[in-house]
């Protein structure tokens, strides 16, 4: 380990979740344990926003690269990680006694993650992955109703556990195709049927992270049973790594692309239409969002089946715009849920009057999720209908547009609840200082991007650059 | 040229506006009614200036400001005015002021309501101005939206319908835009978003603009409600409020006609060539039908929703004529439109604000009743029927003399159709303005001065150009070419 700063964002990290579980093992208050928590997110956000620079391999041999793919969408998670923490003030939604732990999974999960994007070598890659999901497991059952959060628990483990061993079987195929496990080596060897085979089986457990059809069915249940924050977590940071996972994973079928690109068009069209059609049906909120996830899930393969560096650096662009967004999203969950219940979408009703100002961070995050500006929805599907249309898909684009036209009417429907209906019994909300700062953060950043997309536009093209 | 990035000003009045409106209190509705009034008038203005320092002989695009915006991309924020944006420019001032004034009275949730609306306003300028297609579509998309709450919140008679259908029919038609946009950028070398650059003559095989077209004239088309993707439109006329409804057909619809004008003929002259007369036919049925069904309605804005049908029928048929004389008219009907059906809804809702009323068999005699505020709707009838001496009667003439000259029979059709819309406004003054009078309505009382304003100003804008039209068509014609 010859350059310790590579591992700035790392470090920041481990030093949270050291001093989480110091909180934790000490026993102090709920609330000290956020407060050391929040701090060191924020100080991790700062420290990956100046390691975005670094570039290099820490360990001899080449399993680990700190580059600018890595560097970007390590600053996604810790945003991700920061914003997650920020609305786990109020707690409501977790069980009073792991209170003071959470965080420590969240820190635990958060640096499989940033490991998992650095990963050049496929052992690395698959402890990453593991490290990853295991905190995330322990999240989502910390649900204070526990019938609820154990379903969501047993949902999400049962299915990483099938995932993650199909996962395993593609490895070792590649490894016999490859005689290798160094990604870069494997991309070299020339894609034969095996090899592809092994891509595709491999895949299985990225598109279970990205919660893509057929593998999606853990999300709506999870995402309705975690606590507030676990959701916004599973939803916001592990979207980010598995663009970052996925895009290593298919780096590996080298020039050979034809039969992975058609079976991603199949997983793209279904995840989007499987999603938006059923959340058009959805009454709970947090459940409406996880159906949202799955047909983003769709939206991100778009550029992803492109197999370019135009599509790579549009996938990037739009997960790391997504995080804001759905931020502002679970920021509303969070705030209107009471005493940790699930909010409908009918509770919803009224929210300009008791709340303008979440009003409007709801608007922002339907709008944004819609597609419509001044949110980056609008540049993020613009830039990946671009590289489908340059790899030759017109018709792809128009299934995805209309795919959009119709999750804009159940995202219309909570603008409605929120604007039209009237309050009726709803009481006022009043935003703690922490929440409306986070509110105004997340809006802010929403916004610009929106207006201004180009700074992360080419932060995102810098990083497609490294594997195209 | 001016060293002034005056049309970045223009756009910015009503963001700024809107920000404005975001920040004040709710209590305080007067100051927010005030700030967006000023900001309607100080649009105005400019764009009265931007029309003055339009040097019409030289022609082209003027007044360009040009600054990278995504430059890995090749996007860029680029900004200029032909003849057609000036024009259109105007009217969306006029709109604005009017719609503004008109709605002084407003008193539910009137932060909300000037915050939409000026996030609107901003959406239209932004795409009557730029020249870059990526610019373009996202200020299209901003004018859009904020009409679902605007409708939804403030309107009337199944708003709560009305608002969601036509906001996923104009989603279906962004839809269809998203890929043959993009299409163009990637066929043309992904280099340039520029409108000008993708315009130059051999840019695009014919066989790509044939099948690229009909996605952005549909595409554009549902927001300019061409039949038979219209259904959207009248409901959501008779659904908006007031102010609402003048930006809708005063302005939004135009922006699909002006999509079609300055993008789909624009950049695939060969593609319009070559499906012009199946879209010169559907534009035709437009106008008849929306006249037709226009006659069988008994509330006051059905009646003119479905003209507006009927009028923005002539107006791609104008387009669709190719021709110099056809575009001409086409434009200047776009203006002339804009501002009657907001005269028209304007006097309307004044009635409706009395009244909660709308149906036409419910009034008589108003004109004994509320002479001033009859003489508003009047002369907005006078205008639709295309009455020499109004703007659009040079529009309409202008139109379906090309009409004449390129689909001869759709031509006669069209102006047949001229009949029926006699016929359906004959119908409604009769009945309700000047039939017998309905003892009901004695207590109505006339607008007030400050209320009178935006309906004078919109009448004197329609008898300006009614007497002087060259001085329009003198700017429409420095971009097609023809005077």
């Amino acid at each position: 380990m010859s350059h310790p700063e590579l591992f700035c964002p790392e470090f920041a990290l481990l030093l949270g979740a050291l001093l989480s579980f110091a909180c934790a093992a000490i026993g102090t208050k709920a609330r000290t344990a956020w407060l050391v928590s929040l701090a060191a997110a924020i100080i991790t956000v700062g420290t990956s926003a100046l390691a975005l620079p670094y570039q290099g391999h820490p360990f001899a041999t080449d399993i680990y690269a700190v580059d600018s793919f890595s560097q970007v969408l390590k600053l996604g998670i810790s945003l991700a990680l920061a914003f997650a923490i920020a609305i786990s003030q109020r707690q409501d939604s977790t069980r009073a006694s792991a209170r003071t732990e959470v965080h420590f999974f969240f820190y635990l999960s958060a640096l499989g993650m940033m490991m998992l994007v650095s990963a050049t070598e496929l052992l690395t890659l698959y402890i990453a992955l593991e490290l990853s999901a295991y905190g995330l497991y322990i999240l989502a059952a910390l649900h204070r109703r526990e019938r609820l959060g154990s379903e969501a628990a047993a949902k999400y483990i049962l299915f990483g556990a099938a995932a993650s061993a199909i996962s395993l079987y593609g490895i070792s195929l590649i490894y016999g195709a490859a005689q290798t496990t160094y990604i870069p080596a494997i991309a070299a060897s020339g894609g034969s049927p095996l090899l592809i085979a092994g891509v595709v089986l491999t895949l299985a457990g990225v598109l279970y992270k990205l919660a893509a059809f057929p593998v999606h069915s853990w999300a709506p249940d999870t995402y309705q049973g975690a606590p507030h924050e676990a959701s916004t977590f599973l939803a916001t940071a592990s979207k980010v790594a598995a663009v970052g996972l996925l895009l290593r994973v298919l780096s590996m079928a080298g020039g050979n692309t034809e039969h992975l690109r058609t079976m991603l068009i199949v997983v793209a069209i279904l995840s989007m239409s499987v999603g938006n059609l059923s959340a058009l049906f959805q009454k709970d909120f947090k459940r409406l969002l996880g159906f949202s996830a799955v047909a983003h899930a769709g939206y991100l393969l778009l550029g992803l089946l492109s197999f370019s560096k135009l599509g790579a650096a549009a996938a990037i662009f739009y997960v790391l715009t997504y995080v804001p967004i759905v931020v502002c999203a679970f920021l509303v969950v969070a705030a209107v849920s009471h005493n940790g219940a699930n909010p409908s979408i009918a509770s919803l009703a009224g929210l300009y009057k008791r709340s303008p100002f979440l009003g409007l961070v709801l608007l922002v995050a339907m709008f944004g999720l819609a597609g419509i500006p001044p949110t980056p929805g609008l540049a993020g599907k613009w830039f990946l209908f671009s590289a489908v249309i340059d790899a030759g898909h017109l018709w792809l684009v128009l299934v995805a547009a209309v795919n959009a036209t119709i999750s804009l009417y159940y995202y219309l429907l909570v603008v409605k609840a929120a604007y039209l209906d009237p309050p009726g019994e709803y009481p006022d909300i009043k935003l703690s200082p922490t929440y409306s700062i986070t509110a105004f953060v997340s809006v802010a950043l929403v916004v610009f991007m929106g207006f201004y997309p180009a700074p992360i536009w080419s932060m995102a093209s810098s990083a497609a650059a490294v594997l195209f | 040229m001016s060293e002034l990035p005056i049309l970045s000003i223009l756009l910015l009045c009503p963001l700024v506006a809107f920000l404005v409106t975001l920040v004040l209190p709710e209590s305080k509705a007067t100051a927010i009614k005030a700030v967006n009034a000023v900001a309607g008038l100080v649009t105005l203005v400019l764009s009265v200036i931007v029309w003055a320092q339009y040097d019409e002989t030289a022609g082209g695009y003027q007044m360009v400001e040009d600054i990278p915006w995504v430059a890995d991309l090749g996007i860029r924020y680029t900004v200029a005015v032909d003849g057609v944006s000036v024009v259109l420019t105007l009217l969306n001032a006029i709109v604005f002021f009017t719609g503004v004034l008109s709605m002084w009275t407003l008193e539910k949730r009137v932060k909300e309501f000037f915050a939409f609306m000026g996030l609107l306003v901003f959406g239209v300028f932004g795409v009557f101005i730029s020249l870059d297609i990526f610019v373009f579509f996202f200020f299209y998309e901003v004018a859009v939206l904020p009409m679902y709450p605007l409708i939804a919140i403030w309107g009337s008679t199944r708003k709560e319908y009305s608002a969601m259908k036509l906001t996923l029919f104009l989603m279906v038609g962004s839809a269809l835009l998203f890929p043959g946009l993009i299409a163009l950028f990637v066929e043309s070398g992904g280099q340039t978003w520029n409108l000008v650059a993708l315009s130059e003559p051999g840019t695009f095989s014919e066989g790509f603009q044939i099948f690229v077209y009909p996605l952005l004239y549909v595409g554009f088309g549902i927001l300019a409600g061409m039949w038979p993707f219209h259904s959207w439109s009248p409901i959501g006329h008779v659904a908006a409020p007031t102010a609402v409804s003048m930006l809708h057909a005063g302005v939004l619809m135009k922006l699909g006609a002006f999509g079609i004008l300055r993008i789909a003929i624009g950049v695939l002259p060969l593609g319009a060539a070559y499906w012009a007369p199946t879209f010169a036919f559907m534009a035709t049925v437009g106008i008849v039908y929306g006249a037709f069904v226009a006659m069988r309605q008994t509330d006051f804005k059905y009646v003119i929703g479905f003209s507006s049908v009927s009028h923005m029928g002539i107006v791609l048929l104008g387009l669709n004529t190719l021709g110099i004389d056809g575009t001409n008219g086409a434009v200047f009907q776009m203006f002339a439109h804009g501002v009657m059906t907001a005269l028209f809804f304007s006097a309307v809702g004044f009635i409706y604000d009395q009244t909660h009323d709308r149906d036409i068999r419910h009034f008589g005699g108003l004109v004994g009743q509320i002479p001033v505020a009859s003489s508003f709707f009047i002369v907005a009838a006078l205008c639709g029927m295309g009455v020499p001496g109004f703007a659009s009667f040079w529009a309409e003439l202008l139109v379906f003399i090309e009409a004449l000259r390129v689909f001869p029979l759709l031509g006669i059709a069209a102006i047949a159709g001229l009949i029926f819309t006699a016929a359906y406004i004959l119908r409604v003054l009769g009945q309700a303005i000047f039939g017998p009078k309905n003892p009901d309505w004695d207590h109505l009382v006339e607008p007030t001065a400050w209320l009178t304003l935006p309906r004078i100003i919109l009448i004197a804008v329609l008898l300006f150009f009614g007497f002087a039209p060259s001085v329009m068509l003198d700017m429409i014609g420095s971009v097609t070419g023809g005077k």
